[in-house]
């Protein structure tokens, strides 16, 4: 077990990289993570289709345990996320993304609570990809409610600052949202893996293994998907 | 001792040189690079505590805008960290 995670630390920052060649490109993928991504979406359908048979009831009868449960989170959800769009409707719309997105990374930290996984989101690719999908996100929506003359508006409205603007949301924007997810979970990976390694695996590890896994990966998810929210209230905003 | 100093020292080569400046470098980039955002967030922190104290029933919409302005002051330190990163296990 220690030889093991001292091998671990060793290979630390390296990825085993499968290369495919197509036409003149190369496409490089890391096997592990995409496996691992895929198990963190299946767990989020397992949770959808066990609740669908749980919440299946008359609805005369009073509401069951899973009922009442699924109505507190949705309460948090809506409270907490949803309600930071600046307009209410927008939020309800807006709930099947923004809930998906929690959930998925969600289920990406936790994966490191299971024996033999790893969490997915301590891949910088995997984050970065998800921080460029709410930025098409917020540039749909940006398009939709003010149309191609508000994104022109936004990034040359005082043609003097649209490098500066074009830099800071383009650019800087997706990479510290993704970042700031990838470094998070990479940092409680890298300090939890030290400590199995270098202290006896007996009682720190539970403790290690409850704060970390659980509180800081449902933080994190949080602060991801808050920042998606205001990232996408912001493009909707009028002026 | 001085004799066994300087043998060792002359066993250092110019990789190894490298290799220490840059785990010296990712040190400092991430040491340095995390006092501003601790001081920020820890201002963040101490003003909607202030702001709860004041009107409690304000708790739920200051604690959203908190974690979003405590993510905002966080993000000098993930540059911070990107650059450590890069120089641990990208620099050559």
């Amino acid at each position: 077990m220690r030889e093991q995670l001292g091998k671990l630390l060793e290979h630390l920052g390296q990825k085993e990289v499968a290369t495919w060649h197509i036409g003149g490109f190369a496409i490089q993928v890391d096997p592990k993570t995409i496996v691992l991504s895929a198990i963190a979406s299946i767990l989020v359908l397992v949770l959808a289709l066990f609740l669908r048979r749980a919440l299946r009831q008359p609805i005369e009868e009073k509401p069951n345990r899973t009922q009442g449960a699924l109505d507190i989170a949705m309460d948090l959800l809506d409270s907490q996320l949803l309600g930071n769009f600046s307009s209410p409707g927008f939020g309800a719309r807006m709930l099947p993304f923004i809930g998906t997105l929690f959930l998925y990374v969600l289920a990406s930290n936790w994966l490191s609570l299971l024996p033999g996984l790893e969490a997915p989101t301590a891949d910088p690719n995997v984050t970065i990809g998800l921080a460029l999908m709410v930025l098409v996100m917020a540039h749909y929506y940006l398009v939709r409610t003010k149309g191609l003359r508000g994104l022109g508006k936004e990034y040359f409205s005082p043609w003097w600052l649209s490098p500066i603007k074009i830099l800071s949301e383009l650019v800087a924007r997706p990479l510290s949202h993704g970042f700031r997810l990838f470094g998070n979970v990479f940092a409680e990976f890298v300090l939890v893996t030290i400590f199995l390694a270098k202290l006896e695996p007996f009682v720190v590890p539970i403790g290690l293994r409850a704060i970390f896994g659980i509180g800081f990966g449902l933080i994190q998810a949080f602060v991801f998907t808050i920042l998606t929210v205001a990232y996408i209230n912001l493009a909707i905003e009028k002026h | 001792m001085l004799q066994e100093a300087q043998v060792a020292a002359g066993g250092v080569s110019g990789a190894d040189l490298v290799q220490v400046a840059k785990f010296l470098a990712a040190g400092l980039c991430m040491g340095i690079g995390s006092l501003g955002p601790g001081i920020g967030i820890g201002n963040v922190v101490a003003h909607a505590l202030d702001s709860t104290a004041r009107q409690p029933e304000m708790r739920g919409p200051l604690f959203s805008t908190m974690i979003i302005g405590c993510a905002f002051v966080e993000t000098t330190a993930i540059y911070a960290l990107l650059v450590s990163i890069i120089l641990l296990f990208v620099a050559k």
